[in-house]
């Protein structure tokens, strides 16, 4: 099993743009450190419509509201910051915001494995090569490259972004690993539900009992921390 | 929390309208409507839940309550996409979730 960096096609060039961008570390960074339901938040904002904050103050009532906490306190300025960056993302159009989506979740992604592994093991888009095997076109979002056991993270903004395709190339690339006396863990993470992730697999033939699924709710299980109990 | 059966009915009419829209993406009509099917449920077994709390868990207060799902209506309803309806009935309820003081899923 080896690890080699994807290739840098028209489309890559352009999503490297986009992984770089300032907004997309500023909006992970703060998601990295976000309760569930400020990443909720997020992903209500940067999947819609509205661009004035006060009606987003007004539908989350338990993170801005009277109840909710106090202004000031640590928890509500994240708050507000995570809508400021989430405004950020919407305002950047419908083509564009939904590059800057898929390039958060993949930030997001490798500042939480930071924190177990460590940022020397953590690399991006790379392919994954196995002796007799021809190399799979799209390359992994995130893998942690430790000797002898390796992690390989595709990152989706929706459930509706799990495919056969998907599961088939994390499911084909654990085996491989396999057959040659290693280990890879396959992990699909998903910034939606579990509900709805298990609606999209439920009628996917595709194998998926090797591949671990992390979504909204326990995304802090990438960093070894337990999901913390929403409210 | 208070009696939100008829607050969260309308966001299950919006849940409806959201799927309506979605469908017009061929492949995904049986995506849409499993979508719709097991978040309504889940809404629907929070008002129960909630009507029958006593004392009712903390949260914000009905008027504020009912504004938030008043606006998160209001929103999914700006949305005339499929695609991103689609994106809105897995959305829609979570906020919903959230809003209520509730876990989101």
């Amino acid at each position: 099993m080896r690890f080699q960096d994807a290739a840098k096609d028209a489309r890559a060039v352009v999503y490297a743009g986009v992984q770089a961008d300032p907004l997309v570390a500023r909006a992970a960074a703060l998601l990295a450190d976000a309760t569930p339901p400020q990443r909720v938040l997020a992903r209500a904002v940067m999947n819609g419509e509205t661009t004035a904050p006060e009606s987003w103050r007004t539908m989350f009532p338990t993170l801005f509201g009277s109840t909710g906490p106090a202004e000031g306190s640590p928890e509500r300025d994240r708050s507000e910051a995570v809508l400021a960056a989430s405004l950020a993302v919407a305002g950047r159009g419908e083509q564009v915001r939904s590059q800057f989506r898929g390039a958060i979740v993949e930030a997001v992604t490798e500042l939480l494995l930071e924190r177990r592994v460590g940022a020397g093991a953590i690399r991006r888009e790379r392919r994954i090569l196995f002796d007799g095997v021809a190399a799979e076109i799209h390359p992994y979002d995130v893998t942690v490259e430790t000797p002898g056991v390796a992690e390989a993270y595709d990152c989706k903004w929706g459930a509706r972004g799990i495919s056969a395709d998907v599961l088939h190339q994390l499911d084909d690339a654990r085996a491989h690993a396999t057959a040659e006396g290693g280990r890879l863990l396959p992990v699909l993470v998903v910034f939606d539900a579990r509900r709805s992730c298990e609606v999209r697999l439920a009628r996917q033939t595709a194998p998926r009992t090797g591949t671990r699924l992390v979504t909204i709710e326990t995304l802090d299980r990438l960093s070894g921390r337990r999901a913390e109990v929403a409210s | 929390m208070t009696d939100v059966s008829g607050p969260l009915e309308r966001v299950v009419e919006a849940l409806a309208r959201l799927a309506a829209r979605g469908e017009t993406i061929e492949d995904e009509w049986t995506y849409v409507h499993d979508l719709e099917k097991v978040w309504v449920a889940r809404l629907r077994a929070v008002a129960v839940a909630g009507a029958a709390a006593e004392p009712p868990p903390p949260g914000p207060t009905p008027a504020e309550l009912e504004a938030a799902l008043d606006r998160l209506v209001a929103e999914a309803d700006l949305v005339t996409d499929p695609h991103r309806a689609i994106d809105w009935l897995s959305t829609l309820p979570q906020a919903t979730l959230v809003a209520l003081g509730e876990a989101a899923w």
